[in-house]
């Protein structure tokens, strides 16, 4: 198990649509994930990220390229690569008439792991995602937040040396993203390797060591948070409510958005100062803040979609 | 880091014990079910005993096989609704457990949780039709046939579906044109001689008029014996076999 949890190169995927064009899902993806990394694959809806994450997880076939999970050929030898991972689908849910105990358990179970083990860490899991006071529950009677912790669980139990996550903390409450975040976290120290896709952003920065943004099939920006953020200008934002036609002022320091009478400028620290001081003069009423995983993502794939 | 196989690789069959557990225990939940799965051959049986009461045992022993027959739809509806409905198959087949385990463990799970209205109909059968034992162990042999059959092919059109609702209509109305339209319970003579070939390719058909010969009700020729022994197994044998390799495919679908 020395070679990279997750390698791809050149991946295309193309599906056949009936008396229609084809549709090309992934152009040619390329991304390694290292091992114990947290990866997050961000992009729009219908970017190809469930795509990729369904052929990495060898649910689909890619149409050409690449792609090994810890050296094995997910195309051409699957059942060596399936040992290896776990799935959280996305929209999966679990059995309604099954409890989250039985869930978890039985899952383990069809894994392959011992009556023991899967009884030690589907309690584990449960505790671990605060399911315990339901974990006797039929799903069915559960909320929706609940079940999809279930189904979290389900996977983290497993305890897999590289997890796929598709959109996994959909629906739940701020507290049982956190139980999430923390959980994957756990998972990655003792070894494990993560990769997510999801739409929360404030969750890829809080969670992934690096991120790719997928849109119309292509990686357009690979690395951390921090360097998505300078891509766009800068990391500091500020924001003018009321600005009428003062756009031209500000330039020449950075990225302007206007958005009605207020205007946003994008700067970096070292010109912040004298942003402030053309505010000041102006008798403008700033509000200074950090550039926001959110508002670089926009930029980076509106960007994009102006470009194309 | 724990890797939960031998050498790597997914074993054929794994996780079929497993995963017949966890149908087991969903299906167990729903207590209801269970009854309905009498409902057809009791009104059925209820018609012929009104009608000609000495054609009850005839009936009686074409309810067992029709019921092991019509599990088949119950694979195909719980097969085609934890795919659509819960991506249940994602979950577990990206993962050590093998693809034609998930689909065995499925079948064999519907077919532990509805043994009990089959083996009521079967007893039922032995007294009522005075089965000897030969012809009784027959009868579970056949049934056993019968099923596997019926629950390969329940898995393969499982596959076809995107949408439950065209599940409800097809299913119903495969398994119950199959399993009460040919000489299931009825005697197999009774069937227009020109269609009995296509019975005795049935396999709830072949299957029934193999048992009614046994017991007096019908009197098949060598041939036509020969003709259901061959279909049964021919059909069996390749139903199963292709809804294990059609397990595997459609694990990353198109």
């Amino acid at each position: 198990m020395s070679a990279e949890p997750l390698w791809s190169e050149n991946l295309r995927k193309v599906y056949p649509v009936k008396g229609g064009p084809a549709v090309e899902a992934l152009a040619g993806v390329s991304m390694n994930v290292r091992p114990g990394e947290r990866v997050a694959l961000l992009g729009r809806n219908g970017a190809g990220k469930t795509t990729f994450l369904r052929i990495a997880s060898t649910l689909l076939r890619p149409t050409s390229g690449s792609i090994r999970v810890f050296g094995y050929d997910v195309d051409s030898t699957p059942e060596k690569a399936r040992p290896y991972i776990a799935v959280v689908p996305q929209e999966g849910k679990p059995f309604f008439h099954l409890c989250p105990r039985e869930q978890v358990y039985t899952y383990l179970r069809a894994r392959g792991l011992s009556r023991e083990t899967a009884q030690s860490r589907t309690e584990e899991a449960l505790t671990r995602m605060g399911l315990n006071e339901v974990a006797d529950r039929l799903a069915i009677t559960l909320s929706g937040g609940q079940r999809q912790r279930t189904m979290v669980a389900t996977v983290i139990a497993t305890q897999a040396p590289l997890l796929f996550l598709d959109e996994p903390t959909i629906g739940m409450d701020p507290f049982a993203r956190r139980e999430v975040w923390a959980s994957l976290r756990d998972l990655t120290a003792k070894g494990s390797t993560i990769l997510l896709t999801t739409h929360y952003l404030d969750e890829a920065e809080a969670l992934s060591h690096r991120l790719y943004i997928v849109e119309q099939g292509r990686v357009i920006v690979s690395g951390t948070a921090d360097d998505l953020k300078r891509s766009v200008g800068g990391t500091v934002k500020v924001s003018l409510p009321t600005a009428p036609g003062r756009a031209e002022l500000f330039r020449s320091f950075g990225e302007v958005v206007t958005d009605g009478e207020g205007l946003t400028v994008i700067v970096t620290p070292e010109r912040l100062r004298e942003v402030m001081e053309i505010t000041e003069k102006s008798h403008l009423t700033p509000t200074v803040g950090p550039v926001s995983l959110e508002e670089a993502f926009l930029r980076v794939v509106g960007r994009k979609i102006d470009e194309d | 880091m724990r890797i939960e196989t031998t050498e790597g690789s997914a074993r054929a069959f794994r996780g079929t014990g497993a995963f017949l557990w966890t149908e087991v225990l969903v299906q167990a939940h729903e207590e209801l079910a269970m009854a309905t799965a009498m409902v057809t051959q009791t009104v059925l049986l209820v018609f012929v005993y009104i009608l000609n009461p000495a054609l009850i045992g005839v009936a009686l022993v074409g309810s067992v096989l029709f019921s092991t027959f019509t599990l088949g739809q119950r694979v195909l509806n719980e097969a085609a609704y934890i795919r659509i409905d819960h991506k249940a198959n994602d979950l577990y087949l990206a993962g050590p457990m093998s693809p034609e385990g998930y689909f065995l463990g499925m079948a064999a799970g519907v077919l532990v949780v509805y043994l009990p209205p089959v083996a009521l109909l079967g007893t039922l059968a032995v007294v009522v039709a005075h089965l000897t034992v030969e012809t009784s162990l027959a009868l579970l042999g056949l049934a056993a046939v019968v099923w596997l059959f019926a629950a390969s092919i329940g898995y393969i059109f499982s596959t076809f579906f995107r949408d439950n609702r065209a599940i409800w209509a097809y299913a119903s109305l495969f398994f119950n044109v199959f399993g009460v339209l040919p000489p299931v319970f009825y005697p197999f003579g009774f069937f227009p001689a020109y269609l009995q070939p296509v019975a005795l390719l049935m396999p709830p058909s072949a299957a029934a008029a193999l048992i009614q010969t046994r017991i007096g009700a019908t009197a098949l020729s060598t041939g036509q014996t020969w003709l259901a022994l061959l279909g049964l197994a021919g059909e069996t044998t390749f139903a199963f076999f292709f809804a294990v390799y059609w397990a595997r495919r459609t694990v990353r679908g198109s």
